[in-house]
């Protein structure tokens, strides 16, 4: 059976022919041998390829050489074996989904990440020092196994819980997914249909397709079978997989399918495209080798102090493990997670949605935002700017709404140029939208139309209502060589049986055809001096950027041409000169009304904003003028030439704050000259630009160490949004493969929301810092009790267990609750954070947290162990020197102070005390360090002490926490908690308080002598 | 100024605030101290709640709490007859005469201050020669130590103001921890006779106030134990106010060692 259609597609575009039809031959698509070498590259090889743009030959060839390439027929296609034997050997047309990593690796990467590494090398040390115990003594305790069992459970269980919280914000992410509205692909039974797989043309019929899924081109493009480029994505004789087609018909042979479409390459070579660390990643990182680093030191230092003061080997390695306990903040990296998962969900509310967790900060952090204009900055449509009539430029409220239409209406011209305006339009709402808003209404027709339907619609009322009363009795529709649309109406005058003839279109063409011109409602001859009014006009509204449609009319005369008339626009048996010119109208896709302010942000905020466009130069900088990208005062050297002028040539670039640049520019561009491009000029659009250029930019950008933020929305734009620090996809316009390459989504396709989203993530920043200030401070309270331990012997002041339960207990909720503190000053109004310079764990935090505020800890938790030691007997001064004695089993008759005798049982129990004791000290200490870590630099009265209740429920948390084990788990021996008199817990006040208003003078001097000595070494 | 100077200034500076800092925390540390350490007595501690059962130890004191005598090896008991010289020096008659008083037995030594300080407090002689063939008083055989016949002694730890016995007479029992411990541990005598200790030397008052105070002992001098086996002992003291069965401190009101004679 000889198959006909498989390879040959007949794309039927006005019809409502099912698409799931045209999918049936899908899987039978032909092959081509042509990409196999490509895939087979290196994969930075593959970006350096797609940044040279898709080579594809197909479109060169003529069809007898594609027939002979592919080995078939174009017109009885292939055979049904044939077809059957290339489904198998390339797969169905399909897009292979994006690799995932697998759960287990996940979970496997949360057990050996960041911390644990050094806490399972304490459990292992604890089993090696049982072992060693054991093989001595075979009745030695179970005291080290455990606490080696104790360490290894701390480690799966924060594994655990960041493995959770991890995926519970991938499932948030996935709902929040499911709620992006997801770009339909097919519309069965309208306009629209998608191309099946890539196709070579052979023959159309007014064909137009929509690219802009690959291209970002918003503009309808025609096809045709002629080969009329060298550049795959240029030529016309090309139709791609998942674009649409808008208009008319075309026959076409498939060329490649599924993941050998240009779309399948450049999702896959979007993969291949290295994520980059996120910045926050890399600061965690830093921090978790600073620490580490001076855990593993002092471990080994002490260690070695250990053994040279002849302690055994095996107490040595026991220390070594406490020492490390001590030092790592265990609960830190989970609580970092959760910190970014609630900022995530605070940015989700405000239509950021983050797919990646880290990204939250990045975007704070961003300090270049390349941007795309259409959707972005633009509301994405067209919509009526200005009119011209009565040598008049007139201002259309080009707001989200439209309701503020403030321009004379009274003219006898406004009432003519309505009607055309009305008349002399295709598009039509779609039916039952009757309680839509009418900006909001589904309209069919063209981006003009749409664009002039709703301005009449808000201005006249009902506009379907008006063209039914002056029915259309012939119509001219708009082609590409006429350049105007032309209709024929009755009037609604039932006394005025002339016909109405409307028409509007390029205006130098529409002016041509007209003789006169309405003035003031009154027609006047066209002259000189109103032509000249007439070019003015039009200069200037395409000055800035806005396509300018002419409007013109014709009352046919009555007596040539009666009611019973017929009208052939084949033959045009009606005049089309001599008309009367009535106005003009422009339009433009205008900004976001909330673009403006937010990009000012954006430069308050010291973020660079370029704009990176494939529309016109012209339409670009007018944009970039009326949203700020280009601030109101400054010039490109263009401007200055014509200003002065001189040729550009002359003029000195260091004036010109501003530049235009276009993709051809860009292409004959160095990476040197590039580089100099962003760092000479505060205010660059890129227009005319392919997406791949994007990616061209964003590594331009990437070289002068600056974070960039990308937007985009074509499934070209996914290299760029892969490489970008931070990719931001566009949750209505984005393509699925933007969406999946991105590390956001911006569920409104607003630009303003990417500001509100840098504020969440600086403000991350500061409260991550204050957390972790918060978390490092007890770690040296916990340290120096070993240390002190090992070189003055007093009693073990805090035991490893009991460690463990600050860090993962008391101290979890409070660090958690930073992360609800309030900015302290414009956070918007400070250059954004130098991702090499700006740590966020600088040499201050640590010197402050471990040297000042951790001392005094340690000293405060000290006088509380002190103080219950001497009041059970023994003196600090009988303590020193003691530990051997004390804590050999077969000593039970310990001398106190007093002379009383202890037995070892009994001196068991008071160091569990000294623990529990220790253990409040720095819980009590550790609510004056929350509280002071508020801020950095204003005092805490400023920023109000009880604005962020989570403070205080983190305060309560862990005194509760604190009083459950003292009192209620304090009968449980394994735990080492005792109950402790009522009055130990007030010991370490005064030291708290001490803290208080030692972190009070210390930001009060910041704020008297910024820029002192002061300052630099003590603000973190 | 130069930028290396500006850098030195600085440091310096930084030097200096930390010299204050580090000064000012030591002060503050110290105050604090002080102040706590006013809250204490010199006297009497003030709280003894861990110390309600004083516990038993031995004597001579050995580091896994085991008595191990090889007779014929000088070397192995002549420490442990050192260290018991050493001991009991302080219990020899002509000290106790010459320091402390004699009491009435069977009742407490009490010396209230009744408003004004009473110190320093007399103690109660304990002489060495209560301690019989312990004593060690022109004993050749070491304690018994070079005969296999070795003597341990046991004490009752000191405890502040602890009226052991509730005022009715105590004595301190040993007995083989189990059946066969029993059995190789065979006789022995105890000196005082019955192993008793005597109320007079309760309550304690305290290093501080109690300078002289002699800790009453109860000799224990093994006749025949079986040589060459391992021999777990347990003494314990029968007093009405102190238990001697608490699960987790196995020194409350008792103690338990290891005696073992090595004979060829």
């Amino acid at each position: 059976m000889a198959q006909k259609t498989p390879e040959i597609y007949s794309v039927e575009l006005s019809g409502t022919e099912d698409v799931g039809k045209t999918d049936t031959g899908d899987g039978k698509e032909k092959y081509r041998g042509l990409k196999d070498k490509r895939l087979e590259l290196k994969k930075n090889h593959q970006k350096e390829e797609l940044k040279k743009e898709v080579d594809l030959e197909d479109h060169k060839l003529s069809i007898k050489e594609l027939e002979r390439k592919y080995g078939t027929n174009i017109v009885t296609g292939l055979s049904s074996t044939q077809a059957a034997e290339l489904l198998a050997r390339n797969g169905p047309n399909a897009l292979t989904p994006p690799k995932e990593t697998p759960e287990i690796v996940k979970f496997l990467k949360q057990m050996v990440g960041g911390f644990s590494i050094l806490l399972w090398i304490g459990a292992i040390l604890c089993w090696i020092a049982y072992g060693i115990q054991y093989f001595n003594d075979k009745s030695s305790s179970l005291d080290s196994v455990y606490l080696g069992c104790v360490l290894a459970l701390v480690v799966i269980l924060t594994g655990i819980f960041a493995y959770y919280q991890e995926a519970k914000s991938t499932n948030i992410m996935a709902s929040f997914s499911k709620m992006i509205p997801q770009q339909a692909l097919v519309i069965r039974d309208s306009e629209k249909k998608t191309i099946p797989a890539d196709i070579r043309l052979l023959s159309t019929q007014g064909c137009k397709v929509d690219n802009s899924s690959l291209t970002g081109e918003s503009e309808p493009q025609s096809r045709s079978c002629e080969f009329t480029h060298d550049n795959p994505l240029e030529t016309k004789n090309i139709g791609f997989y998942s674009t649409t087609c808008l208009e008319g018909t075309a026959t076409g042979m498939v060329i490649n399918t599924g993941d050998r479409t240009i779309i399948g390459q450049i999702a896959s070579l979007a993969s291949g495209v290295g994520h980059e660390k996120t910045p926050i990643a890399i600061e965690i990182e830093h921090f978790v080798h600073i620490v580490a680093g001076v855990a593993v030191s002092i471990g080994i230092l002490f260690f070695i102090i250990a053994v040279s003061m002849k302690y055994y080997v095996l107490d040595s390695i026991i220390f070594l493990i406490g020492i490390i306990v001590a030092n790592v903040p265990e609960g830190l990296l989970a609580t970092v997670t959760v910190t970014l998962s609630l900022t995530a969900k605070r940015m989700a509310k405000k239509n950021c949605l983050v797919k990646n967790l880290e990204a939250v900060e990045t975007l704070g952090s961003t300090s270049i935002i390349c941007s795309d204009k259409t959707g972005t900055l633009t509301q994405n449509r067209m919509t009526v700017a200005h009119l011209w009539f009565d040598n008049q430029i007139f201002v259309a409220d080009t707001s989200e709404d439209h309701s503020n239409q403030v321009f004379d209406q009274s003219s006898g011209t406004w009432a003519s140029l309505s009607k055309i305006i009305t008349l002399c339009n295709r598009a039509e709402f779609r039916p039952g939208q009757e309680s839509v808003p009418i900006m909001k209404k589904v309209v069919v027709g063209d981006a003009s139309e749409t664009a002039l339907l709703k301005f009449s619609e808000v201005i006249l009322g009902d506009v379907m209502e008006i063209r039914k009363r002056n029915r259309k009795v012939a119509e001219i529709p708009f082609n590409s060589t006429n350049k105007f649309q032309l209709s024929i109406h009755e009037t609604d005058d039932p006394s005025d049986k002339r016909f109405l003839m409307v028409m509007k279109g390029a205006p130098e063409r529409v002016l041509e055809k007209c003789s006169t011109i309405m003035v003031n409602g009154q027609e006047q001859p066209l002259d000189d001096s109103t032509a000249e009014a007439f070019h003015t006009a039009y200069m200037e509204l395409g000055g800035l950027g806005e396509r300018v449609l002419g409007f013109c009319h014709l009352y046919l005369p009555a007596d040539k041409f009666p009611e019973t008339y017929s009208f052939d626009v084949d033959t045009v048996n009606f005049p089309t000169s001599n008309l009367c010119f009535v106005g003009l109208l422009s339009m433009i896709d205008p900004p976001r009304s909330t673009v403006p302010d937010a990009v000012t942000k954006c430069r308050s905020a010291g973020i660079k904003v370029i704009m990176v466009t494939g529309d016109h130069p012209i339409t670009a900088k007018a944009i970039a003028k009326s949203v700020g990208i280009i601030s109101a005062n400054s010039e490109t050297v263009e401007d200055i030439a014509k200003r002065l002028n001189i040729p550009v040539e002359q003029v000195s670039k260091r004036d010109a704050k501003a530049a235009v640049v276009t993709g051809m520019e860009l292409k004959d561009m160095s990476p040197e000259q590039l580089d100099e491009l962003l760092t000479d000029y505060s205010e660059i659009v890129f227009a005319r630009t392919s997406p791949q250029q994007k990616l061209i930019i964003v590594e331009g950008c990437q070289r002068q160490d600056a974070v960039v933020a990308v937007t985009g929305d074509g499934v070209n734009d996914s290299p760029a949004l892969k490489k970008a620090d931070i990719g931001i996809a566009m949750g209505i316009a984005g393509s699925d493969a933007a969406k999946n390459a991105a590390d956001m989504v911006l569920l409104d396709d607003n630009f303003a929301s990417i500001v509100t989203g840098v504020e969440e993530g600086r403000l991350i920043f500061d409260n991550l810092k204050k957390t972790i200030a918060y978390t490092l401070t007890k770690n040296i309270a916990e340290l120096c009790p070993f240390l002190i331990y090992i070189i003055a012997g007093l009693p073990l002041p805090i035991g490893t267990i009991t460690i463990l339960f600050i860090d993962l207990g008391t101290d979890i909720i409070p660090s958690i609750a930073l992360a609800y503190e309030k900015a302290e000053s414009d956070i918007m109004n400070r250059k954004p954070r130098h991702k090499k310079k700006d740590r966020l764990v600088n040499a201050p935090l640590a010197i402050y947290s471990y040297l000042h505020i951790g001392l005094m800890q340690a000293l405060g938790a000290f006088v509380v162990y002190f103080t219950v030691y001497a009041q059970e007997g023994f003196r600090p001064s009988a303590l020193i020197n003691l530990r051997v004695e004390w804590e050999k089993d077969s000593v039970n008759d310990l001398e106190d102070s007093y002379g009383q005798e202890w037995t070892q049982y009994q001196r068991k129990y008071l160091e569990w005390t000294g623990y529990t004791a220790f253990f409040v000290g720095i819980m009590i200490q550790q609510i004056a360090d929350l509280i002071i870590r508020k801020t950095r630099r204003n005092s805490i009265f400023q920023q109000g002490l009880f604005r962020n209740k989570v403070i205080w429920v983190g305060i309560a948390s862990q005194i509760i926490i604190a009083l459950i084990l003292s009192y209620g788990l304090g009968s449980v021996s394994a735990l080492n908690f005792t109950m402790l008199r009522p009055q130990y817990w007030f010991v370490a006040v005064p030291h708290a308080i001490l803290i208080w208003v030692y972190d009070e003078v210390r930001k009060l001097f910041i704020r008297l002598y910024p820029g002192s000595w002061w300052d630099k070494n003590m603000y973190y | 100024m130069s930028q290396a100077e500006g850098r030195v200034i600085t440091s310096a500076f930084i030097l200096l605030f930390y010299l204050v800092f580090y000064g000012f925390l030591t002060a503050m540390f110290t105050l604090t101290m002080w102040v706590m350490l006013q809250t204490v007595s010199d006297h009497t501690p003030k709280y003894q709640d861990r110390l309600a059962t004083p516990g038993l130890m031995i004597r001579p004191k050995t580091e896994n709490l085991d008595v191990i005598v090889n007779v014929s090896d000088t070397e192995s008991w002549d420490q442990h007859v050192q260290k018991l010289n050493k001991f009991l020096e302080p219990y020899n008659d002509s000290i106790q005469a010459q320091k402390n008083d004699v009491c009435r037995p069977g009742r407490y030594y009490e010396q209230p201050d009744n408003g004004v300080l009473n110190y320093p407090k007399r103690a109660c002689q304990f002489n060495r020669t209560q301690l019989g063939d312990c004593s060690g008083i022109g004993d050749p055989t070491h304690y018994g130590y070079s005969t296999g016949q070795p003597c341990v002694f046991i004490k009752m730890n000191r405890v502040i103001n602890f009226y052991a016995g509730a005022n009715q007479s105590m004595n301190v029992t040993c007995v083989g921890k189990r059946d066969e411990d029993a059995e190789n541990l065979g006789s022995f005598v105890m000196f005082p006779a019955n192993g008793n200790i005597d109320l007079m030397y309760f309550p304690y008052y305290g290093k501080k106030f109690h300078v002289n105070y002699t800790q009453p002992l109860v000799a224990v001098k093994f006749l025949n134990v079986t040589p060459n086996v391992e021999v777990n002992v347990e003494c314990r003291i029968n007093a009405a106010n102190i238990a001697t069965d608490d699960e987790r401190d196995k020194f409350a009101g008792r103690v338990a060692f290891k005696l073992r004679i090595n004979k060829t």
